[in-house]
């Protein structure tokens, strides 16, 4: 079973805003993206499972067909750089999706 | 006869003023097709409460930026634009642009100039007034409605101005605009849309080059782009011989930093990029049309506010006693119980990163249980007074030394402690980010003109 590492083009995160952090999953063909949406690996219940989160944290997921990508934003525990924050810029939130298998 | 196609080029080659230079092949080429304008952009909210609270500044290669973006801009009579300066728009990130800006045109011998620039803060007691008249200020991404108490406990709050401030520059004859907070789009938006360029295809041009080479592919920052501009449509062109804008860079491009691919907010209005068509061109440029602007009534500002939390130490405990380690938890609780009794009714607070379990991800890691063969623990604490923050953090590190651990074999100290304990910037949160209606979009941003130069 390839991992998500395999079929994506771009895995990523970022703030969008100071209180959000946004996932971009980008395919490099239709029929990965497709793949993958169709899986459900990364629907909104997948992604709050893996980050152990209720799917209230999850503000918004969409399905970009024009880019062949997959967007879901969640909000922050604590708005971004506050004490206890350590990833200001929310950049190294995506990696538990790097590995996700894919069937 | 159709008339005759007229376009406006902008140049911009980094997405965040100073942080890394600007690569000077790229911006050689784009800068020798004699752009219309140059554009920059400053800075943003994105590194933290800190910057804006504290007035620090983040990128180490600002005067180095500013001198090549002033000198080779001058010589060419190109207007140069920069918004949010200093990398949070303060009152404070402007002036000093503007003094850097003045000293690197007297030590050029730059002939005369004319710099406009414009400040965005916003004081506490107004934003409370507003308030205390009745008026409600929504928060934005999950934030309550902002009440007087925290308007008033910000430490410093900016609003984030529109076109509308680089417009009035211009309009006075401005070579060189050094703003305050504005949005990511409207620096480049504002000479467009000066010129009578629809307004949707203006923002929407901000908003593809605002990060200058991340829109286009493979990935490298701070490489020079030209946007064009014309009555139809928008074109973007790297200058990086190894770069594309291609239509999945620049479509991927357009959710970054968003929480939706399809709409961007500004004071103003909203661009809404749903019917977007994007076409490949010349083999590395990238035409965009179709954007549209929905104009907002009333008009509604975005603030940003920054509040202090005290002085800020942090220190470093690393543990390699697999022993430990199962008792990571016991071992943090000894360390905050500890502290907690050695400094009763002392305000502070502490935080721990254990990196090698969950210190990037905290309460989302999915691999929280996993045990690690060592891990290395940054303690943060704040305190009101910089001497009470440092003799905090150096106890709470001090206690991982001195763990009181189940059944643990060593007896000569449980974490490896080998650093001094380290003083951070001052602590900040971000307190504001909230939205307020303005009646005209110039009334938070006044604008001021000198002459610079020699």
């Amino acid at each position: 079973m390839p991992r998500l590492h395999e079929l994506a083009k771009t895995i990523r995160s970022k703030n969008a805003g100071v209180n959000q952090v946004t996932f971009d999953v980008i395919f490099p063909t239709r029929e990965a993206y497709r793949r993958v949406v169709e899986s459900g690996v990364l629907g909104r219940e997948a992604v709050a499972r893996i980050y152990r989160i209720p799917p209230e944290r999850i503000s918004d997921h969409v399905q970009f067909d024009l880019a062949n990508a997959i967007k879901f934003t969640i909000y922050r525990e604590r708005p971004s750089g506050s004490p206890g924050d350590w990833d200001t810029l929310g950049c190294q939130f995506y990696g538990p999706l790097v590995d996700v298998d894919v069937p | 006869m159709a008339a005759r196609r007229r376009e406006m080029r902008i140049m911009i080659s980094t997405g965040h003023l100073g942080t890394a230079p600007s690569g000077p092949e790229s911006f050689r080429a784009a800068i020798d097709t004699m752009p219309d304008y140059l554009v920059a952009d400053g800075g943003s909210s994105d590194p933290g409460p800190v910057y804006l609270g504290n007035n620090s500044v983040l990128g180490q290669f600002v005067e180095d930026e500013l001198e090549l973006f002033l000198v080779e801009s001058r010589k060419r009579g190109i207007p140069l634009i920069i918004g949010s300066a200093g990398d949070s728009g303060s009152n404070h990130g402007v002036d000093e642009t503007v003094r850097q800006l003045r000293e690197i045109a007297e030590r050029h011998r730059i002939p005369k100039f004319r710099i406009g620039w414009f400040h965005s803060e916003v004081p506490g007691a107004a934003v409370a007034a507003r308030i205390a008249g009745g008026e409600r200020l929504p928060g934005l991404g999950g934030f309550p409605d902002l009440t007087a108490e925290e308007a008033l406990a910000a430490t410093r709050i900016v609003a984030v101005a529109g076109v509308e401030p680089f417009i009035k520059l211009l309009d006075d004859g401005c070579d060189v605009i050094v703003g305050g907070r504005c949005g990511d789009v409207c620096f480049t938006a504002a000479p467009c849309i000066r010129a009578g360029y629809p307004a949707a295809l203006a923002y929407h041009m901000g908003k593809m080059i605002e990060c200058a080479s991340l829109v286009a592919e493979p990935f490298m920052g701070k490489e020079a782009i030209i946007g064009t501009i014309s009555d139809e449509d928008i074109l973007v062109t790297p200058f990086h011989p190894g770069q594309r804008v291609t239509v999945a860079s620049a479509a991927g491009h357009s959710m970054y930093e968003r929480e939706t691919p399809f709409f961007e907010h500004m004071l103003g209005g909203v661009l809404d990029m749903r019917e977007c068509r994007y076409e490949e061109v010349d083999g590395r440029s990238t035409r965009i049309s179709g954007a549209r602007f929905i104009p907002d009534d009333p008009l509604t500002v975005k603030l940003e506010g920054a509040r202090k939390v005290g002085e800020r130490y942090m220190g470093i405990a690393a543990i390699r006693d697999p022993q430990v380690i199962r008792h990571l938890d016991a071992a943090i609780e000894w360390s905050r119980s500890a502290s907690a009794r050695t400094f009763r009714g002392v305000e502070y607070e502490l935080h721990y990163h254990v990196f090698g379990r969950d210190g990037v991800l905290k309460d989302l890691e999915p691999r929280r249980d996993a045990v690690p063969h060592e891990v290395c623990i940054v303690i943060e604490g704040l305190a009101q007074t910089d001497t009470v923050a440092h003799k905090l953090v150096d106890f709470a590190t001090r206690m991982f030394f001195l763990a009181r651990i189940p059944d643990s074999k060593g007896s000569s100290g449980l974490a490896a402690c080998t650093k001094q304990t380290m003083r951070s910037s001052p602590g900040f949160v971000w307190n504001v980010n909230h939205t307020m209606t303005l009646r005209d979009p110039m009334e938070l941003f006044p604008t001021h003109v000198a002459e610079a130069g020699v």
